[in-house]
């Protein structure tokens, strides 16, 4: 590895915490806060360490609550900034990720998922947070969800997270887990010149916020980042487009909530990513994150035996990929959820599902302990029969 | 002498609040008799003659609702030229 | 020349802002001229400034009025966002103003450790012993003995005294005025802006509606009146024993020292490691 280099391009047998700062860097990240947590801490000790190498900035705050807030406060500063975490911090983070969505402040959040609930055991993976991301903070709201399976995803996600951040300013999470963070693999970093780096679009200056539209366009208003004149509300009191605070016109209140949903959901198909391997065949399994190795590794083991079993692999988790479920529901006679966790995302996909063929969830043996391929076959085969 | 502007829209009333009447030093402040547009009965100043240019008025009401300009005559101002 | 405004909302105030929201005889407005005649006095102006408050009757002082890049978080963490604002912006003058519930409630711990990381933020406290926006809840700030919405049997617990407290956490400057002391309340205020470290300036202010009916002192007058006739300087309080402190208001200068401050290290260690590049 070579200190000062922003990009360690090359190959390299790594950690998926190690790739994940990595791909932090690589994108421009110049700002983190965080708190030491079982499993995510080591992203947080290699960024300390190489952030001021590329002229950024760490801080290690007093917990979880203030790690999120510095990140927002920097981001608006003009910073790429992201906070690192596991479970029990993404619980405290929850008004704050809110804060996030309402003044649509760009922020990457990685959430290294621990077995729960509560303190639960640190270093064991499970996808405990797959809804709680989405769903955890009070109100109605879309933020974007990312799931890699691998620390060479780790990195390339990270990546991805800083620039639809950048794009749709909104907290983009990358779930990883305590095997992923944890585990080393061979990761691949491409030259500097060979990763596509996005960046907000800036408001201009005007002579009163009246006159500038900094918030809820649903094609994403320019930022009015903080430090260059703009004059700036931001406010997560219920606003308008100009940012001023407006707690009685029930239009205002209306697209306050809607819009950055919209903005959100109108560009679904820019952000909603899977992998769709399930032409054919009469059982998909579903699955995202560190899971689908063994819904890979089961789907072959099927066809070993002549079984016509697919995959469907949801690279995001938020936005839903509900159109994509559909599809392959529509293909298949049974959809088998593969989650390591008692069924989160379920619900989501069977509503999308249901309609179209038989829907049912496969949790590990035993919680935690990820899906053994031969389980979930033979699982396959009581289903098929 | 000075000059003293009561932005009477934006008083919230001797009587409800009163804090210029209070930390007046020559007690130059009475209620108007006629309401502003909130309710709030504004304060006029009764000899403004004997007004001495302190400030306090405006430097202690909390809707800057009172500007007092000295003159060249009074005491230096505290306050930096702007720009 | 007739004035259309007072200078210094004409100055510093956005200008489709017309109305204060605060109570009548709010001390708050008080406190939100002494900042920005600070300001007007240091001859800055509101682009050199990031306005960070939370949630509190006093966190409206910057927003909506200040015409300048206004952050209004959530409760109890201005303190927090702020850090990230100044290690973000260096250069800026990064104010927070918000109340005692907030700083010292829900917000201590953030306030504690920003005053122990001694970063380079300038707080102005605005202390009304009282949660007033919410319709008079006992605050840390509310003496013990005092009945409540929430202690209606009289507060059972014992109030921060927040100047000491902060000091001991390791600011840089700290100060406690009255709005019955706008003017030196300006020149702390001043002192702190210019101060490369953690200040803070504690605003001992008037609630008439919330604190002035619980505690019966009255109404704004009758409240400045005890603001007037119960402050005692530090250099007199440290004569005294604490039986003569009791109810008393302790204003002054707690604290102005030199420590190595955090925004300004990570300017030097940034450009150490990338200099070579």
């Amino acid at each position: 590895m070579q200190h000062n280099k922003k990009v360690q391009t090359g190959t390299h047998f790594e950690m998926g915490n190690w790739a994940c700062t990595e791909g932090a860097l690589a994108a421009g990240c110049n700002f983190a806060a965080g708190y030491p947590i079982t499993p995510a801490s080591e992203v947080a000790n290699f960024l300390a360490a190489r952030l001021p190498e590329v002229g950024g900035t760490f801080l290690q705050t007093e917990d979880e609550i203030s790690a999120i807030c510095a990140a927002i406060g920097a981001s608006w500063a003009g910073c790429k900034a992201m906070t690192v975490t596991s479970g029990p911090g993404i619980s405290l983070m929850q008004e704050s990720i809110g804060f996030a969505v309402a003044t649509e402040t760009p922020l990457v959040i990685v959430d290294v998922q621990r077995f729960g609930p509560s303190t639960g055991v640190p270093s064991v993976g499970l996808a405990g947070d797959i809804v709680q991301v989405a769903r955890g903070s009070h109100g109605d709201y879309q933020i974007v969800a990312l799931c890699p399976e691998s620390p060479q995803e780790m990195f390339d996600m990270t990546i991805r997270a800083f620039n639809l951040a950048e794009i749709y300013r909104v907290p983009v999470f990358v779930m990883g887990d305590g095997f992923m963070g944890h585990m080393r693999e061979q990761i691949a970093i491409p030259p500097e010149d060979r990763i596509e780096i996005k960046n907000r679009k800036i408001a201009e200056p005007a002579a009163t916020v009246l006159e500038r539209q900094d918030f809820q366009d649903v094609n994403v208003a320019p930022m009015p980042v903080f430090g260059r004149g703009l004059k700036a509300h931001v406010t997560s009191s219920c606003h308008d487009e100009h940012g001023m605070r407006n707690l009685s016109d029930p239009e205002v209140m209306h697209r306050y909530t809607m819009r950055p949903i919209e903005k959100i959901l109108k560009h679904r198909d820019d952000i909603v990513r899977v992998e769709d391997d399930c032409d054919n065949v009469d059982v998909v399994l579903v699955s995202c994150g560190t899971v689908s190795r063994c819904a890979r590794a089961a789907a072959q083991l099927a066809r070993s035996e002549g079984l016509k079993v697919g995959t469907l692999r949801l690279l995001t988790a938020w936005p839903f990929a509900d159109r994509e479920v559909r599809r392959a529901a529509e293909k298949v006679d049974h959809m088998l959820v593969l989650e390591n966790n008692t069924g989160q995302l379920y619900p989501y996909i069977k509503a999308e599902a249901a309609h179209a063929c038989r829907v049912s969830f496969l949790g590990p043996q035993t919680l935690g302990q990820i899906h053994d391929p031969k389980y979930i076959l033979g699982h396959i085969k009581e289903l098929i029969q | 002498m000075s000059k003293v502007t009561i932005f009477s829209q934006s008083c919230k009333g001797v009587d409800d609040c009163g804090i210029c009447a209070f930390v007046c030093p020559e007690q130059l402040f009475k209620a108007c008799q006629e309401m502003n547009a909130a309710g709030y009965y504004p304060p006029e100043i009764t000899d403004p003659e004997a007004c001495t240019a302190c400030q306090n008025c405006m430097i202690y009401c909390p809707d800057f609702a009172i500007a007092v300009e000295k003159d060249e005559n009074s005491s230096p101002s505290t306050k930096k030229p702007k720009g | 020349m007739t004035l259309s405004a007072h200078p210094l909302k004409e100055r510093y105030a956005r200008s489709h802002i017309q109305r204060t929201t605060t109570c009548p005889g709010c001390g708050i407005g008080t406190v939100s001229q002494a900042i920005l005649r600070a300001i007007d006095e240091l001859g800055l102006n509101m682009d050199d400034f990031v306005f960070v408050s939370g949630i509190g009757c006093s966190a409206w002082i910057p927003s909506p009025f200040y015409n300048a890049d206004t952050l209004h978080t959530t409760h109890g963490r201005p303190i927090a966002f702020a850090t990230g604002v100044k290690l973000g912006l260096p250069d800026k003058h990064v104010m927070v103003v918000s109340g005692d519930g907030d700083l010292t409630a829900i917000g201590g711990n953030h306030l504690i450790h920003a005053a122990r990381r001694n970063i380079n933020l300038t707080v102005v406290l605005v202390n009304n012993g009282i949660y007033g926006m919410t319709g008079g809840q006992t605050a840390p700030t509310t003496p013990r003995g005092i009945k409540t919405i929430t202690s209606p049997y009289g507060a059972m617990e014992h109030d921060f005294d927040i100047a000491p407290m902060v000091v001991a956490a390791g600011a840089a400057y700290v100060a406690r005025w009255t709005t019955y002391h706008p003017r030196q309340m300006t020149r702390s205020i001043k002192k702190g802006i210019q101060k490369k470290g953690f200040a803070l300036i504690e605003a001992v202010s008037q609630c008439p509606v919330q604190y002035g009916r619980a505690s019966k002192l009255g109404g704004a007058v009758d409240m400045l009146t005890h603001f007037k006739a119960n402050s005692i300087r530090l250099a007199k309080a440290r004569e005294m024993d604490e039986a003569q402190l009791a109810g008393k208001i302790i204003v002054g200068e707690f604290c102005d020292r030199e420590k190595a401050e955090l925004s300004e290290q990570w300017v030097r260690l940034r450009s150490e490691m990338t200099e070579d590049k």
